[in-house]
């Protein structure tokens, strides 16, 4: 029974999570681009020259939390960079990718942008809990919080305990064996995972990856879609 | 131009947009029905604005003059 | 409330769901970086006041009724349903919110708080809730694109009775109206408000440079864009367009009100005129030396700025009047901050118009401090609400100040060639 559970979230359930990533993301950009245009400008003054570049600095680099809330801001530079270093480290897994030598066991940062995320969603959190910002907050908020905070802690997890087994000549589950399981995703084989990826945390990988698919499906139906709007809406601001 | 017998004198010199047609429109629910109340003002535009306003709020400008600077209107309060 | 009406509402908050719309509903994190960003927040710090905040009250209806995840987990705590008491809550969102944008310079997405603000206006219009005050100006201006034909004769009476008072300030050419009106060809037809406050000084600045003008029959203020009627702001502006195109004028100057020039120069389309604020065209006549001022009329006078929001940071309007008063005061001081992040005086959104004292002089603490600490002695603007709100500011916290138009001073300090 468990089996089939794992074998269900590990396989069929990433194929659902990537659809529905894929099609809300679509159906939400369709929806706008389907909506008529507000025709006259919203941007605010003054004009600088550049503004293409302005709004992509805007985007990419925050700078008016950078200028009204510093420590917030090295916070989310540290999340989002991390962030973004951590899909990187999983695109690398899979077989041919190669951002990583081919004879290193480490993924990507090397567990320290696992740590890096995780104190980010911390601070987030506790950052949440008080003051003005806990009477903005909604269930939600938390919610997607507490995900993003389960997914890096069970990440780090499979990372640490992956590290147990070293000194007896490599990982418990190593990122070889990853890469096969991603590749086999990729094939459309539905082979069975438990056989791919050997190890007592199995069960860890699957908490992982079930949260992981969470998160793809919640993505385009909550604020994470900013990852998409942030830079049109600063184009906006910046005219 | 007779005078009209106002029942409120109302002194809107030297107000600020849109203060006039403001005061005017709070003012007139002070009167009776079929009242007059007379404005002084030093605006121009309240040439305009007091009659588009009337027509706009179902109100009458009985009448305008003009004495050097000094304007005044009357009003009569239609429903 | 009446599932009629319900219906109807749902029908107006969707006529204003816009790309930019949906993108600004769409996006906000709840980052609350925006907070501190409000004048209201900044001098009483309620939650209800922050951009963030305001923002949600309506991001929950557009939730509820028009996103398939707020009908199916409304238990998130994200969505609200429309009814009274909602609209109770719309209208002090919309209504303590004077629309200044500058929660916009602090939100790392840029969302435009007033925009949002407009669905929250429109539903109140719609519910017949909104504050009728501002309905009743925008109807009064409508109106008088009717009646212009039966009055315009007293208006242009009225308007020889002012042209003493502009010769007082500069003595044009014998034979010359000071106050010209209807002028086919003009190159600028100037667009002021009804007090003579904001005629008598541009006319004979205007005079002094030799300028070809006219004067507008109509005010230039626009309050449908006030209580958000898209239809009244279209036809309260067209009135001023369909002048300007029959005269045939080059440019229409308005004048010194922030929310008349933001909608005419930046929401009205193009047209076969420039639009330039009477700032603008001060600036020109001093920089091309068309008109010379006397520097000695504020000596011993600290002077200092306050940029009107629908000007500066809404307007672009942001060197020219500094550059003005550079020329008028040897003592120019800046307040801080100042310019597209300067803070709102608390007058804007219509809360001049309806009245509000006891919320606009409360809201507005963090400006009056922001005033005394420049030690300034004059208060410059350019923007009639701007300026009756902070001469309202300046009785309430004493400060002190003289609040005086950009337009009064500079012809005040005109020297006769």
């Amino acid at each position: 029974m468990a089996d089939t559970i794992y074998f269900l979230i590990l396989v069929p359930m990433v194929y659902l999570a990537a659809a529905v990533f894929v099609v809300g993301i679509v159906g939400r950009v369709a929806r706008i681009l389907a909506s008529p245009p507000h025709g006259s400008t919203l941007r605010i003054f003054p004009a600088r020259r550049a503004s293409g570049l302005r709004a992509l600095a805007d985007t990419f680099l925050m700078p008016q939390a950078r200028k009204h809330t510093p420590v917030f801001w090295v916070f989310l530079m540290l999340f989002h960079l991390a962030f973004l270093l951590l899909i990187l480290g999983h695109l690398d897994l899979i077989p041919g990718v190669g951002l990583m030598p081919a004879d290193s066991p480490h993924m990507l940062g090397g567990g320290a942008v696992g740590v890096a995320v995780t104190l980010a969603i911390l601070y987030f959190l506790l950052r949440r809990m008080q003051g003005p910002v806990r009477e903005i907050s909604t269930l939600g908020d938390y919610l997607l919080l507490l995900l993003l905070l389960f997914l890096a802690l069970t990440g780090g997890m499979i990372s640490w305990a992956n590290s147990w087994n070293q000194a007896n000549g490599g990982f418990v589950i190593s990122k070889q064996d990853f890469g096969a399981y991603l590749a086999s995703l990729l094939r459309f084989d539905f082979a069975s995972p438990r056989d791919l990826l050997p190890g007592s945390h199995y069960i860890v990988v699957v908490i992982h990856v079930f949260l992981a698919n969470l998160f793809l499906m919640v993505f385009p139906f909550t604020k994470i879609i900013h990852t998409f709007f942030a830079m049109p809406l600063n184009r906006l601001r910046r005219g | 131009m007779a005078d009209h017998e106002a029942v409120k004198v109302l002194d809107l010199k030297g107000l600020p947009c849109p203060m006039p047609v403001v005061k005017m429109s709070q003012e007139i629910g002070s009167v009776k029905v079929g009242e007059v109340i007379e404005v002084h003002t030093t605006d121009p535009g309240s040439l305009s604005d007091f009659p588009a306003w009337a027509k706009s709020s179902g109100n009458q400008v009985l009448e305008s003059q003009q004495d050097g600077g000094v304007i005044r209107i009357f009003v009569k309060r239609l429903k | 409330m009446e599932a009629a009406l319900q219906e109807k509402l749902k029908g107006l908050m969707a006529s204003k769901l816009s790309r930019e719309m949906r993108l600004y509903l769409d996006t906000c994190a709840r980052c609350g970086i925006c907070i501190e960003a409000c004048h209201a927040y900044a001098s009483m710090p309620e939650t209800r006041y922050t951009a963030v905040a305001r923002a949600e009250t309506i991001r929950r209806l557009f939730r509820r009724y028009f996103k398939a995840e707020g009908r199916l987990l409304p238990g998130l705590g994200e969505t609200i349903e429309l009814d009274d008491a909602a609209l109770e809550k719309v209208h002090e969102t919309a209504y303590t919110c004077t629309g200044c944008r500058r929660c916009m310079t602090y939100c790392p997405f840029g969302i435009d708080t007033q925009m949002i603000q407009g669905i929250a206006k429109l539903l109140l219009i719609g519910a017949d809730r909104e504050p009728k005050l501002l309905t009743m100006l925008a109807d009064m201006s409508i109106a008088k694109g009717e009646t212009i034909r039966d009055t315009k004769g007293a208006f242009e009476q009225a308007v020889r009775n002012l042209e003493a008072e502009v010769i007082e300030k500069w003595r044009g050419e014998a034979g010359r109206e000071a106050i010209p009106v209807g002028v086919k060809g003009a190159d600028v037809l100037y667009v002021a408000l009804a007090g003579k406050h904001s005629i008598i000084p541009a006319a004979a600045i205007m005079n002094a440079a030799g300028e070809k003008w006219s004067l507008s029959y109509f005010e230039a203020v626009n309050f449908g864009a006030f209580v958000g009627n898209p239809e009244k702001t279209r036809e309260i502006s067209r009135r001023i367009i369909d002048e300007a195109t029959e005269l045939g004028v080059r440019e229409v100057a308005i004048c010194e009100c922030g929310t008349a020039y933001r909608v005419m120069k930046h929401q009205t389309g193009r047209h076969p005129f420039e639009v330039i604020s009477f700032v603008d065209l001060m600036e020109r006549y001093l920089r091309d030396g068309r008109i010379r001022v006397d520097r000695a009329k504020l000596d011993g006078s600290r002077v200092t700025y306050h940029d009107p929001c629908q000007m500066a940071r809404n307007g672009g309007v942001i060197e020219e009047p500094r550059r003005v008063l550079r020329e008028l005061a040897g003592d120019f001081v800046e307040m801080r901050p100042n310019r597209g992040e300067n803070w709102c005086c608390g007058g804007g959104g219509g809360l001049v118009a309806m009245g509000e004292k006891d919320f606009r002089m409360k809201s507005a603490r963090v400006k009056a401090e922001q005033v005394r600490a420049t030690g300034a002695t004059v208060l410059a603007t350019a923007c009639e609400n701007c300026h009756t709100q902070l001469s309202d500011l300046n009785e309430h916290y004493g400060m002190g100040v003289r609040v005086a138009f950009l337009s009064q001073l500079v012809a005040d300090a005109l020297v006769q060639a």
